[in-house]
């Protein structure tokens, strides 16, 4: 009995670390099944909650390989305007890097949490109004903030001249205010659409950003004081004399008011747990966490420490679908592809090939961001172009020139038996985990064959077809699960 | 149609909203579906005849064909306001001479690029509203085409009008939302309910099943690997199959246009054709979406006789005119309009273009339109009467889709998909029998 407790623990213990990895992650690695034990599973989250304590050789290398993300925007500017830049090249460069990010980088939690966060502040990539300073917005606000505190995130983003010019704040005066900015501050970076403020709030949300704007000559931010409403404001509770002309305190004190909101702890936490744990979390968790994100001071990793350590996320596994844009990184990192020896002429071509799912990183076309909840994801067109994409990336058709292992390092040595003993055997080296009964026949009915037909070295499955055995486990649903 | 409306405004802006509701309805739909081959039987058996209505609805109005013309179409150019005295001082050299237009009506001439389409103006199935636009215009496209879209100005909606049209929907058919082309998912389409994009019939194929046995192989091995899987996964998987089982058929079966139908080159023919192809084909198509452009020519337009202008309008002419001669007698249950997310300039720019404008001209094709005439109150192009020099926008284009939708396709509450719009209906179309 004893023995049997211990081994069952044992296989527990394993399983909440894979659960772990697999939410905090774009996909398991054998590196990753490798490194983090269940005895460093503590330890692994702490420093992916420091990320900064992480190295990050890969990503490094493809990063220096995308040298126009470092341009200021004057500088951005001043080089297209000589014509050595498209306008659009940098919005571009900063797709492929989110995309190489995803798949190479050591920081795997960091990189969930950019782009939840890019999702809930959400701005465009690419879009016209913000070609010379969106990448600026990526690596000045969301990468800056992504694990430090919600209101210092909050505050970068609404004042950066990206969020400024994607939601029209460079055009709201006090004359003519227009609303855009004032009324998403509330109803998506905030207290949420049903968060209880009024049209008249929005109003003087929009008043409060009056001045807020950019330099149309070098598209670096300026306060216009003259822009500025004075006078005194009150939204949703928030009251200010605002009685200068430069508005930046009010702005700030207001944003700092909303940021701690309860209702804004409430959402910020409840997206938090809809990435981690579930489509409809649990109401109990999101109030602990809430309740920890007011405290911490809007402290996010705080949140994030106490949402890994709940029992509603030990409970939770299988129980979330991954994105179309998840499960192609998923494929991807499974298939052990690594950066090509060059260049990344092939990560511009991996993002076409993944617009084709459906997905691409940081596109969605409107300022709410892409949902991450199973029913927003039920499109039968992007469920085929997902299977044909892992055929794809399986028999390295297309995108090409990635350094990639053969097919046959996923072949154990010796080979088993049978035809369900060799699927099982792939499936484990190839995505870390086994897979369902139903899968198994399935896959071996592929081949023509029954879980326990024996297998000859000169079974397709081992030849011509090990691709496609390859692409049937990548299309497998436990495969679409995190 | 269910029960399962749109409710509060609120329940479509988060993901909260979007599982609540959703999960109830993907349930529905995957009880009723029973299998990967309950929607892939059949839809060939039922070509004759009107478009089989799907499994378990209600009785179905017309087959709704959206076409979005992006960039800006030039109504001013293709529904020529010929009695207006303005027209052509604003527009001495790219504007329309009336010796040239084919006949409208006593106030518009039509483009004499829309010649294949006269025959439909003739007769009565294709006609016109003019002067429609957005309540809250924006010369932004982006802006523009996301208002168009969302149809939804003043409420904190972010779904798509035809989305909130499915979500009214008992439909179970994989196709009843079809979007037909290589541009990404429209707008109108977002939301929580499920639609299918497709780049072409031909083109919606299993990659490696290169004939019926490896299809068969294919297809057999990702239906069965979904067993005992969420709901979530199943759903998607048997609607991708089901799919990819109708296209694959189509494919193998080829297709020939009826009635000496021509659809011309580029992606607006190819799109209706595989819409006319879908719609005889039964497979409970309800909805079908198209985005043709680039109408937006802020140079060089060119004259009546030739140019980039002409060009275009032929191919939009030449590309409805086969839809409707392919589908014949079906265009009886069929309703095509086309919107774009804002009109042109009135007066004509210093490089032979116009600019982004308001007001615009939407077409309606059909065998419910009441046609062979110019809907709308024209609001004159005389300076006074102009919006920043725009032509005004005179009707809100949600009307039109709202009598569409309820006097052709059977929607009983339009409400929720265009909340708080008011506004009478114009008459463009005749109530279906």
């Amino acid at each position: 009995m004893a023995v049997s407790r211990g081994a069952a623990s044992t296989t527990s213990a394993a399983a909440a670390t894979r659960h772990l990895l697999l939410r905090t992650t774009y996909g398991l690695t054998p590196e990753l099944v490798r490194t983090v034990t269940p005895a460093r599973r503590s330890a692994w989250l702490a420093s992916q909650l420091r990320p900064a304590s992480v190295p990050d050789p890969v990503a490094d290398v493809v990063l220096r390989r995308l040298p126009r993300l470092a341009l200021s925007t004057p500088t951005l500017r001043a080089q297209v305007k000589a014509g050595t830049l498209d306008s659009w090249d940098v919005m571009m460069d900063l797709c492929a890097a989110t995309i190489a990010r995803g798949l190479w980088s050591t920081r795997q939690l960091f990189e969930v949490m950019v782009e939840l966060w890019s999702n809930h502040l959400n701005i465009t990539c690419p879009s016209s109004e913000v070609w010379d300073n969106r990448h600026r917005y990526d690596a000045d606000v969301i990468r800056r903030h992504a694990l430090g505190r919600y209101r210092d995130l909050l505050y970068a983003a609404v004042v950066h001249p990206a969020m400024l010019s994607y939601l029209n704040n460079t055009s709201s005066t006090k004359q003519n205010p227009n609303e855009n900015l004032g009324r998403e501050v509330l109803e998506l970076h905030t207290v949420g659409v049903d968060g209880g403020y009024t049209e008249r709030d929005v109003k003087a949300s929009a008043l409060i950003l009056t001045g807020l704007s950019t330099d149309w000559r070098t598209g670096a931010f300026v306060y216009r004081p003259g822009d500025h409403h004075v006078g005194r404001v009150s939204v949703m509770g928030f009251r200010h004399a605002n009685s200068s002309a430069d508005g930046r305190a009010v702005v700030s004190a207001y944003l700092g008011y909303l940021a701690t909101h309860p209702a804004t702890a409430q959402r910020v936490c409840r997206r938090l747990a809809v990435r981690f744990v579930g489509d409809d979390p649990p109401k109990a968790l999101v109030d602990r966490l809430a309740r920890t994100y007011v405290k911490g001071g809007t402290a996010i990793a705080p949140v994030l420490a106490q949402l890994f350590a709940s029992p509603e996320f030990a409970a939770s596994a299988g129980a979330k679908i991954r994105t179309p844009y998840e499960s192609m990184l998923a494929t991807v990192r499974a298939l052990g592809i690594q950066p090509p020896t060059s260049g990344v002429t092939p990560l511009r071509e991996l993002y076409w090939a993944i617009s084709t799912v459906g997905q691409v990183p940081l596109g969605w076309p409107q300022p709410d961001g892409y949902p991450d909840v199973a029913a927003a994801w039920q499109s039968a067109g992007g469920t085929l172009a997902r299977w044909n994409m892992n055929n794809n990336l399986a028999n390295n058709w297309w995108p090409t020139g990635f350094r990639r292992p053969a097919l046959t390092t996923f072949l154990p040595k010796p080979l088993p038996a049978t035809y369900g003993a060799l699927v099982d055997a792939v499936a484990v080296r190839l995505r870390q985990f086994g897979l369902s009964t139903p899968e198994r026949e399935a896959i071996c009915g592929f081949f023509g064959a029954r879980p326990t037909t024996r297998l000859r070295t000169s079974s397709e499955i081992l030849t011509w077809r090990l691709g496609q055995l390859i692409a049937l486990l990548l299309d497998a649903p436990s495969h679409g699960r995190r | 149609m269910d029960q399962l409306s749109a409710g509060c405004s609120g329940e479509h802006s988060g993901p909260q909203g979007v599982s609540r509701r959703t999960v109830v309805r993907v349930a529905l739909a995957a009880g009723a579906l029973g299998g990967v081959g309950a929607l892939a039987d059949g839809p060939l058996a039922s070509i004759a005849g009107a478009p089989a209505p799907s499994a378990g609805a209600a009785p179905v109005g017309d087959v709704l064909v959206v076409i979005s013309l992006r960039g800006g179409f030039d109504g001013l150019s293709a529904v020529v306001p010929a009695a207006d005295p303005d027209y052509a001082r604003h527009r001495p050299t790219v504007g329309i001479p009336a010796g040239h237009l084919l006949a409208g009506d006593d106030r518009f001439g039509l483009h004499p690029a829309l010649e294949s389409l006269h025959p439909f103006w003739r007769n009565g199935m294709l006609g016109a509203v003019h002067a429609v636009g957005q309540v809250n215009p924006s010369r932004s496209h982006f802006s523009a085409m996301a208002e168009l879209h969302r149809a939804a100005p003043g409420s904190a909606l972010r779904t798509g009008w035809i989305d909130r049209l499915l979500q009214l929907s008992a439909s179970t058919s994989a196709f009843r939302a079809t979007q037909v082309g290589d541009i990404g998912l429209l707008g109108s389409l977002s939301g929580p309910a499920p639609e299918l994009v497709m780049s072409s019939v031909d083109d919606f194929t299993l990659s490696g099943a290169w004939n019926d046995t490896e299809y068969r192989r294919w297809s057999t091995a990702l239906s069965a690997m979904h067993r005992r899987t969420p709901l979530t996964q199943v759903t998607p998987a048997h609607n991708a199959l089901a799919a990819v089982a109708t296209t694959t058929r189509l494919k193998a079966a080829g297709y020939t246009p009826a009635h000496g139908a021509t659809y011309p080159s580029g992606d607006l023919g190819t799109s209706l054709r595989d819409l006319a192809r879908l719609i005889k084909a039964g497979v409970g198509l309800r909805v079908g979406c198209v985005d043709h452009g680039d109408w937006d020519v802020h140079a060089d337009m060119g004259t009546v006789a030739s140019g980039r202008q002409r060009d275009q309008l032929v191919e939009l002419a030449r590309a409805l005119a086969a839809f409707a001669t392919d589908l014949g007698p079906l265009m009886s249950s069929v309703i095509v309009v086309t919107l774009s997310e804002f009109g042109r300039r009135v007066a004509e720019n210093g490089s032979g273009g116009t600019d982004h404008g308001l007001g615009n001209a939407v077409l309606l094709l059909g065998g419910g339109v009441v046609g062979g005439r110019v809907h709308g109150r024209w609001p004159g192009l005389a300076d006074r009467h102009l919006v920043d020099g725009d032509l005004a926008a005179t009707t809100d284009y949600r009307v039109i889709l709202r009598e569409i939708l309820t006097q052709r396709c059977l929607v009983a509450n339009p409400q929720s998909i265009f909340p708080g719009l008011a506004g009478t209906a114009l008459g463009v179309v005749r109530p279906r029998a």
